[in-house]
């Protein structure tokens, strides 16, 4: 090896704790977009591998627009020229008392097995030897089911046993072999009818089709016909703006890495510029000394890479849970599959930490080799020249602030461009950060002497003086304390705007039944009906369809019951809006008028029972329920164009001065409890979709928790080279009387400082960063309004974490400081 | 034979040149073997002249002609090569690379020289007697010894020219003496040209011809006793 490229390596060794700590501010960077994306994907793909296996060799399905078909359609389907094969399923939710929701996929063995051959590879749990007798056995006994072996072997099942259910006891009679992963329940198709109260009636039918125009010409009318590919596309293009927030997450977590590893490289540079002075006096060429720091960052860059690799895969195992559980609650049941450990992620690891040094380390890189050799030798660059460069850094940055202004008033533009105006914004807010904090220098003078007497002042001069160190580890920590302060604002605003939404809406006394899995019978319906002292007996009905091509959901209400107790927030209007709604007319959300330009006055066509059929939107509501759109209209209307009588929900209310408020409220649970139905009162389901909502943002707030650990390394380590590059410095205030407690105390206050700095730029970033997130990035990607609601818990969250990781990176070389005493001295290394 | 010819340098300091003066129309001529000591207070211009001989930095103004070649005409890679094979280097501060032994220190010369032999890296360290102690990092050596390694480094590479700038500067008397002997010594025997810039007049009694520099312009002494007044 060439001694040029010796000389820079053995600084890894020689500075052990600095390049662990360089190490480990690479490895957190790479760790989280690994940890990230990897989680993201492997939560798509087990969507997809779930949808695949779902649709088995089906090419296609038929269905209702809206609710469940009649099974009598099925002779007609059988006799039909151009069905090769067909199966008819129920496709519904369970809950288990011991793994959670579930799958459940009530089937025709016999049919199913052509086109989901996976399925039929039953083991059976009793009589091993006799499948004939256990086959008649799941046939006759109505409570009998299979699991997929990993849900089998998950609750501990080893025999035939009984499961406790919310839809009541079930036998597992065997398990078959599932490779999409989400969990899976298998019931004959009669038997789950029964369970879901169903008779005659199914919930699609999968077909494998010879002819799909002359199928089309004669089924379109009132029914719904998806190719597999058409449904695949359905269903990912539901999860498109969540697919687009862990994009965005993964790229802002790559930024924040890059950022750090810049740092790092740029440390390097500066502790080298002696070197590369003396390299250059001796005759070294500027390409030996590039290749040379080039060989070093890329060691580093694939050390800390493989590390991060490992770590971001242990990162999975958090995440993709995480992932898995905000995509059940918000579009489709799914439990991701482990992440499973492959050399490759440690290839990946090592390729984005190379490539991010590499990105990271170009400037750094650049500025070396233009490095004047005698300056370099002459000692470090002067603090004018640090201030000039800050100040033509800061040119550059308030270009990028221009561009990002424009990005973000480019009209109807993508929410890509809005991202990239967000980082832009960031790069800006980063670029600009030296001149700010020579701006911001007097004061944060006053504060450290405050704090800290005369080693405070000496501190407060020290961070001015070393610009070109201090400036970028701050910016760095800067962005990460920016993007927990945005982030939380924002889940705060999205917090705080979800409960006035509920307010609007939720208003109940008690709401009935679970929109997911238990529908409620029509007849308690009626029998509710006969209460006498019931303000409102509201029925509700959710539902998924399609209005061009792309999923929207579709609800039912009743109009009188909602204009009397419900709230809404309207976007123009009042009460008066629900005039149009009784008149067979439409309402439709914020999303649905946004993702398809309808306005008020404007006609829609939805696909009914009978074929087209034309509403006229009456008004735009406020809605966080589905950013797909939804279209609400009055429950007779909704028969009339669908006939599904079908009941998600019903919700009491009862007026405040009713006399017999609390007798009537336990009537109605009387009677639910007596149908196995759950009842929630109005502040329980708001409470219900509160922790749908936090669990959605789960996610969200561990980036902020991995930003803040990146960052710490970047200020610890920067508080670490200035340690390293001043102890002959240190020498100096010893020999002027200084103690070692007052250099120690030094150091603190150089950290706490730069902590201090770093969070009041984060206040005024972090607001700006929370303003675009809720103003255009909220409503490019999921086309509805955010209030932005003021809050202080995300300033004290963040000012503590600042000045906690500034002091926690200040322990160690503080440790250094009282380790090396007294071997300080005024001499050169 | 001119080995080091300087005809009206101008070097004024900032980055448009257009701040301060350090050298303001030196003229000089440098014969081979010539032992040279410069004398000049603290920022009289004579690091700033050794920076331009050694092609590290640029003139404002005028010519600088090694061997007859204008630094000008070489250009970066010519200015390198001359690093590399004709001049060589020492420093007040010693400035050896931290993270290298004795020996690679010295080795390092002779690899971007392209004569990658280890024996003469060893001959030299011993030549200034170090031997022993070839595997010690600078940190492990004292003062003195770092000097040694440093001219060790110089001289390896058996160069036409060596800029001694403060090369006792650091040091102690008797140690400095030590270093100007052997400076000296080895550059008598291999006739390499030797300019040591100082301003103690320790150096003089070593030095074949004295210049006194002051305010950026250069004259002539003609003995020790006149840098001593």
């Amino acid at each position: 090896m060439k001694i040029v490229t010796k000389s820079f390596l053995r600084y890894l060794p020689r500075r052990l704790s600095l390049s662990l700590l360089q190490l480990m501010g690479v490895a957190c960077g790479v760790a989280a977009v690994v940890g990230m994306t990897l989680s993201a994907q492997t939560a798509l793909k087990s969507f997809g591998k779930a949808i695949e296996f779902l649709r088995g060799k089906a090419t296609h399905s038929i269905q209702r627009p809206v609710g469940p078909m009649e099974e009598n359609h099925l002779v007609s389907l059988s006799r039909d020229p151009a069905v090769e094969w067909f199966s008819p399923v129920i496709d519904r939710q369970l809950s288990l008392k011991q793994a959670g929701q579930v799958r459940l996929l009530g089937i025709d063995p016999f049919l199913d097995r052509t086109l989901r051959p996976e399925i039929a590879r039953v083991e059976w749990l009793g009589n091993k030897a006799d499948a004939t007798e256990n086959l008649i056995n799941f046939l006759t006994d109505e409570r009998a089911v299979f699991l997929d072996h990993r849900l089998k072997e998950e609750i501990g099942i080893t025999t035939e046993k009984t499961l406790e259910t919310s839809k009541g006891s079930l036998l597992v009679k065997g398990s078959f072999p599932n490779p999409s992963g989400e969990p899976l329940m298998i019931m004959d198709i009669g038997h789950a009818q029964k369970l879901y109260q169903l008779q005659g009636l199914i919930d699609r039918v999968d077909l494998i089709l010879s002819d799909e125009p002359g199928f089309l010409s004669r089924w379109s009318k009132g029914f719904l016909i998806q190719s597999s590919r058409q449904r695949s596309e359905t269903f990912s293009g539901m999860l498109q703006a969540f697919r687009l927030n862990l994009e965005a997450l993964s790229l802002l977590a790559l930024f924040v890495g890059v950022f750090l590893i810049y740092n790092t490289a740029m440390f390097t540079v500066i502790s080298r510029r002696r070197d590369a002075g003396i390299l250059r006096s001796l005759g070294a060429k500027r390409f030996e000394i590039f290749m040379a720091f080039l060989f070093e960052l890329l060691i580093l860059g694939s050390v800390g890479g493989a590390l991060g690799g490992w770590i971001g895969f242990l990162l999975t195992k958090l995440l993709t849970g995480l992932i898995g559980t905000s995509i059940s609650s918000l579009y489709f049941f799914l439990q991701p599959e482990p992440v499973v450990w492959s050399i490759w992620i440690l290839m990946i690891g090592i390729l984005l930490g190379c490539s991010a040094s590499l990105l990271g380390g170009i400037i750094p890189l650049i500025e070396l080799i233009r490095i004047n050799p005698v300056q370099a030798l002459s000692g470090r660059a002067g603090s004018r020249k640090s201030s000039r460069r800050a100040k033509k850094v800061a040119l550059i940055g308030l270009l990028i602030l221009w561009v990002s202004l424009f990005l973000f008033f480019l009209p109807g533009s993508h929410v890509y461009v809005g991202f990239a105006g967000v980082f832009g914004f960031v790069l800006s807010a980063s670029l600009l950060t030296g001149v700010i904090l020579l701006m911001l220098h007097p004061f944060l003078r006053k504060i450290l002497v405050l704090l800290g007497g005369l080693p405070g002042k000496v501190a407060a001069g020290t961070i001015k003086q070393n610009l070109g160190r201090t400036g970028v580890a701050i910016a760095a920590f800067m962005i990460s304390l920016s993007m927990s302060i945005g982030l939380g604002a924002m889940i705060g605003s999205f917090r705080q705007s979800l409960i006035w939404w509920m307010d609007t809406q939720i208003r109940g006394d008690l709401y009935i039944g679970k929109i997911l899995e238990a529908e409620v019978p029509e007849d308690f319906f009626e029998e509710l009906q006969k209460i006498e002292g019931l303000g409102g007996i509201h029925p509700y009905r959710n539902v998924q369809t399609l209005y061009q091509d792309t999923s929207i959901n579709i609800s039912a209400v009743d109009a009188k019951v909602l204009e009397k107790y419900a709230r809404f927030g309207w976007l123009e209007g009042g009460n008066e809006n629900w005039e149009p709604v009784k008149q067979g007319g439409v309402i439709i959300s914020e999303s649905f008028s946004r993702r398809f330009g309808v306005k008020t006055g404007d006609t829609i066509t939805l696909e009914g029972r009978q074929g087209p059929v034309e509403f006229k939107v009456g008004a735009i509501f406020y809605d966080y329920t589905t950013e797909h759109g939804l279209v609400m209209m009055d429950r007779s209307t909704y028969i009339k164009t669908f006939g599904d009588r079908t009941l998600n929900n019903i919700g009491i209310f009862i007026d405040h001065d009713h006399p017999r408020k609390s007798e009537l409220i336990q009537e109605v649970r009387k009677r639910a409890k007596a149908r196995g139905l759950p009842v929630l009162t109005g502040a329980q389901l708001q409470q219900e979709i509160l922790e749908v909502f936090d669990t959605t943002f789960a996610i969200t707030r561990s980036m902020r928790v991995i930003a803040i650990i990146v960052a710490f390394f970047g200020i610890a380590g920067a508080l670490l080279t200035l340690f390293i590059e001043r102890s002959r410095e240190f020498g100096i205030y010893r020999a002027l009387g200084f103690s070692t407690d007052q250099v120690a105390k030094m150091t603190l206050m150089e950290g706490l400082g730069m902590g201090i700095v770093s969070f009041i730029l984060s206040v005024g970033v972090g607001t700006v960063l929370a303003i675009l997130l809720i103003k255009v990035i909220n409503i490019r990607s999921f086309n509805w309004t955010i209030f932005y609601s003021p809050a202080l818990k995300p300033y004290l969250v963040t000012g503590v974490t600042a000045i906690l990781a500034s002091i926690g990176a200040a322990i160690y070389p503080i440790w250094r400081v009282y380790r090396t005493y007294p071997q300080i001295q005024i001499r050169e290394e | 034979m001119v080995i080091i010819r300087i005809i009206d340098l101008w070097k004024n300091y900032g980055e448009d040149g257009s701040g301060a003066p350090a050298l303001c129309g030196t003229n000089l001529d440098i014969h081979k073997g010539e032992i040279i000591a410069l004398f000049g207070k603290s920022g009289s211009g004579k690091s700033t002249l050794f920076n331009l001989i050694a092609g590290l930095d640029r003139p404002t103004k005028g010519r600088i002609e090694v061997e007859g070649r204008d630094l000008e005409d070489l250009g970066e890679k010519g200015r390198t090569l001359l690093r590399r094979t004709k001049l060589g280097f020492i420093f007040q501060f010693f400035n050896l690379l931290p993270t290298l032994t004795a020996f690679e220190n010295v080795f390092l010369s002779l690899e971007l020289a392209d004569r990658s032999k280890p024996e003469l890296a060893l001959k030299a360290l011993r030549d200034v007697g170090l031997e022993g102690k070839e595997q010690r990092f600078p940190n492990e050596l004292s003062g003195g010894e770092q000097q040694r390694v440093a001219i060790a480094r110089a001289i390896v590479k058996n160069p036409s020219i060596i800029l001694a700038d403060e090369p006792t500067g650091n040091l102690d008397t008797s140690t400095g003496n030590q270093i100007l002997d052997l400076l000296t010594r080895s550059c008598r025997e291999s006739g390499t040209t030797l300019m040591m810039a100082t301003h103690s007049p320790l150096t003089c009694h070593y030095a074949t011809r004295i210049l006194r520099m002051v305010d950026g312009v250069i004259t002539e002494e003609t003995s020790c006793e006149e840098i001593s007044h």
